[in-house]
């Protein structure tokens, strides 16, 4: 558990605390509170710490201006702000604790309008002042926490209290525990810091947590204010493009939390998409395999697959920028067709980025395209694949930097890409949460698959599943002609840590550091790299990766048409496959996405199967 | 003092040129970087090619897959350049992305770049901020310069942040445009050079990107310390060989 020392208030002391290395020192910027921080500066502490200021119900441009005067990477909200508070301050690069306090009793439903809208919640005890009251409260509601947020717990912890946190880290209540929170209980006098008795509370609750009561502590899937998951990320972009991606960066949470723009989003969801898409149980398919198979029929959506949830939001998000031109990358050409039908939804001027090679592939989304209006510009660099077209999107936006918005297709790019189409995706396990209540009773699924290119149908329908461990995630990627073929896409095995098309993740390359062209039957899965969140899942082990073969998803394919009346798209049938290579116990519940419909691959089938 | 520093306090006009190692031919790299030296070219930006260089035009990034394929590779260029300080005194710095530098190791990568005589690095994808967290210190440890760029929509705080945390020049990207755009320079450039100008900057800027010839090597260092060439100079060496160098250098100023 980490430690956060809140109250600072004297430079020496300060110093002297921060050589213990709490992961937090807070500063109260609070003129009522005795432990107001008044200095100029904060002294030069180590990166490992972060400085938090703690506000109560203080203007945004009070709390920016001390955020940016004294470097804060945390802030303490400890009044009564709202969520939009907290999202206008999050689009800071910073951040966000919510404080909530707790007498006898609490109502968990206050936190959920806060829940995507701050990192951590802290709770404190009620009493006379907001915070710094000096006496715990009971624990033991926090057992009833409904929510998955990690947490830090406050309110007179100190030296007395070292046997109950032994006995608190050993109950549920402590299961999104994340951090604990001292103040007064170590202190000679307000804001003044023991450091005797602090370095003794730190050594002994670490110690706790390496001896044999130590349980799995909570992870965060979630992008971090930096625009992390983990070790991966982040935005490696030209200045060129920084202009462009902070004016998205500051602004999409805020957008997306805009009631107007929530209302447009799910009436075109519904009226146009089509959604909720069904929850399909297959029962022909689970007989054979002998396990409770669901199918998310996101092939049924307009435009035929997952990719129209994020071309919906990213247009309405365009125009509340203000942008009047798009342009778009494309591998098969359905993220292509997917962004021109938006376009013309809207009215909007389309530019579609499209290698060469795959032009003469895909002709009929070509055709799509066109039709919609937009204009299909072929990638004559490199390999002339997605990976080029991608290129080519991006320079187009280095020389358009101003009126231009780039819709990026996948979880991938720099941040706040990944984050931003995860949130529109999610939508896809949004549904699954209620439709598998109404079928089975239950919201939690003991596995989840989707297959994995960037990965934007996977990130959609692990979303609310990601801080579920009872949930299994499985992600299947394209083996190609098999691993070891030198002809594949299997980013997860293949894979080294590096930076792709702007952000830092799993990508296959050279040992010099060149980006290597990969190979699937399933054009929608043959690029080099992977979403920076499922890198992240990858390395933590929270998700399970399998690769599969050409072969085995074109047999899958044809399997689904027969049993199911259903004919997948090839991507799909990647993830169709793993039933034949790993076994589910009778009564797991398996809900797969069925990302895309077959149409765009028949001459691929008719070529296979000789039909 | 590194040799990018010295070389700016030269009461001068600076010309730099950019090319890619190992184009034309793999062993080209040491010929060019002596003959532009030997007439008279100030600075040279050694490319380091990569697979997807995001922030150049289709002349650098063809001469980049050709290079890729004549063989060339970090390993290489290093190899090539060991002896480089024997016969070339001039500032060098190497421009590359980001990705095959970490596989190589930021700090081993540093480490050979001292040891050969290399004076800075120019890294598009690696921002400002990125770089002052995580890599500044093993820069520093290494008596490297780090360049960064700036362009027309770069903001006045973050132009002031660059120029707080740069120790040798600013790259001001000439406009909104990938590397190799010919379009001369109209008086939208002509406004943001006289912009950044009159900020009084702490280093000294150069601007690159579009410079192809005498007159807007001439309009770009009214403005600035210097101006760089590279599509141009990538375009001049795939068409002529090494020896008409003198030719190309002349025709600039």
């Amino acid at each position: 558990m980490k430690l956060k020392v809140c109250g600072m208030k004297y430079q020496d002391n300060i110093i002297q605390v921060a050589a213990l290395q709490p992961d937090y020192l807070g500063f109260i910027f609070y003129e009522k509170s005795a432990r107001n921080f008044d200095s100029e500066k904060i002294p030069e502490l180590d990166k490992s710490i972060k400085k938090t200021g703690v506000f109560v119900d203080e203007s945004i441009d009070f709390v920016i201006e001390k955020i940016n005067k004294y470097n804060l990477q945390t802030i303490q909200l400890h009044g009564k702000e709202s969520p939009e508070y907290c999202i206008t301050l999050k689009s800071q690069n910073i951040e966000v604790i919510k404080v909530f306090s707790i007498v006898d009793e609490f109502n968990f439903e206050k936190l959920k309008p806060y829940d995507n809208v701050c990192d951590f919640f802290l709770f404190d005890t009620k009493g006379k002042y907001p915070g710094g009251n000096g006496y715990t409260f009971d624990w033991n509601i926090l057992s009833n926490y409904p929510l998955k947020k990690p947490f830090f717990l406050s309110g007179g912890i100190g030296l007395n209290e070292l046997e109950n946190i032994k006995e608190f880290k050993k109950s549920n209540a402590s299961n999104y525990c994340y951090a604990l929170d001292v103040n007064s209980k170590f202190e000679i006098e307000p804001g003044l810091k023991n450091i005797e008795n602090l370095k003794k509370f730190k050594n002994i609750t670490a110690l706790a947590e390496t001896t044999k009561n130590k349980k799995e502590r909570v992870m965060n899937y979630n992008v971090n204010e930096k625009g992390y998951y983990g070790d991966f990320g982040g935005a490696f972009i030209p200045e060129m493009l920084y202009p462009n991606i902070e004016e998205l960066r500051q602004n999409y949470l805020k957008i997306m939390a805009e009631p107007d723009f929530k209302k447009e989003f799910d009436k075109l969801l519904k009226d146009y998409v089509g959604r909720p898409s069904p929850l399909y149980f297959a029962k022909r398919l689970s007989e054979k395999y002998n396990t409770k198979i669901y199918l998310k029929r996101e092939d049924l959506n307009h435009t035929g697959a997952h990719k129209i949830n994020n071309t919906i939001g990213q247009i309405l998000m365009a125009q509340r920028l203000g942008k009047t031109r798009i342009i778009a990358e494309t591998g098969a050409g359905q993220h292509g067709v997917a962004t021109a039908t938006v376009c013309a939804l809207m009215g909007l001027e389309c530019i579609v980025y499209m290698g060469e090679i795959d032009i003469a592939r895909q002709a009929p989304n070509v055709a799509r395209m066109k039709m919609l209006g937009a204009t299909v510009v072929p990638a004559l660099s490199g390999s002339r694949t997605l990976k080029d077209a991608t290129n080519e999107a991006i320079r187009d936006w280095i020389n358009n930097p101003v009126d231009t918005h780039y819709i990026i297709g996948s979880a991938i790019g720099p941040h706040p890409y990944p984050d931003m189409v995860t949130r529109f995706q999610s939508v896809i396990s949004e549904e699954i949460k209620w439709q598998l209540k109404e079928q089975e009773g239950k919201e939690n699924p003991d596995y989840v698959v989707a297959c994995i290119g960037g990965g934007s149908n996977a990130a959609g329908t692990y979303y609310h599943y990601l801080h579920e461990p009872e949930v299994g995630i499985i992600a299947v990627e394209a083996a190609g002609l098999g691993i070891d073929s030198g002809e594949s896409a299997a980013t997860s095995v293949l894979g080294k840590e590096g930076i792709i098309h702007g952000c830092k993740t799993l990508l296959m390359q050279t040992t010099d550091g060149q980006i290597t062209e990969p190979y699937s039957i399933s054009a929608g899965l043959d690029y080099p790299g992977v979403g920076p969140m499922h890198a992240h899942l990858s390395k933590t082990g929270r998700a399970e990766f399998m690769s599969i073969t050409d072969s085995d998803a074109m047999e899958a394919g044809l399997e689904l048409s027969k049993l199911e009346g259903i004919i997948p798209a090839i991507e799909t049938s990647h993830a169709l496959a793993i039933f034949k290579h790993r076994t589910f116990k009778p009564d797991d519940i398996v809900v797969m996405s069925l990302s895309g419909r077959g149409d765009k691959d028949l001459q691929n089938y008719i070529d296979y199967f000789k039909i | 003092m590194n040799r990018i520093q010295t070389k700016l306090q030269e009461n001068k006009k600076l010309l730099s040129i950019y090319f890619t190692a190992g184009y034309p031919e793999i062993n080209d790299t040491v010929s060019i970087i002596e003959e532009l030296e030997k007439n008279g070219v100030d600075m040279i930006e050694i490319g380091l090619p990569f697979s997807d260089p995001l922030a150049d035009g289709p002349t650098i990034q063809d001469s980049s897959t050709k290079a890729l394929k004549n063989g060339m590779t970090t390993e290489v260029l290093f190899n090539q350049l060991k002896d480089i300080r024997k016969s070339v005194s001039i500032p060098l710095i190497i421009m590359g992305y980001f990705n095959p530098m970490l596989q190589y190791g930021v700090e081993a990568f540093c480490k050979k770049c001292s040891e050969i005589g290399i004076d800075g690095l120019i890294i598009p994808d690696l921002p400002v901020d990125v770089y002052h967290e995580a890599y500044q210190d093993i820069f520093d440890k290494y008596g490297l310069i780090n360049v960064f760029l700036i362009t027309p929509q770069t903001s006045i705080e973050r132009i002031n942040f660059i120029d707080s945390v740069s120790k040798g020049f600013i790259y001001m990207v000439s406009s909104a445009s990938v590397t190799g755009s010919n379009l001369g320079f109209g008086n939208d450039q002509e406004t943001y050079f006289e912009r950044i100008s009159s900020m009084d900057l702490k280093n000294p800027q150069i601007i690159g990107f579009g410079i192809s010839d005498n007159k807007t090597f001439i309009q770009a260092t009214n403005f600035a310390k210097g101006a760089i060439i590279g599509s141009a100079f990538i375009k001049f060496i795939s068409n002529n060989s090494i020896d008409d160098i003198p030719k190309f250098v002349t025709s600039i100023r």
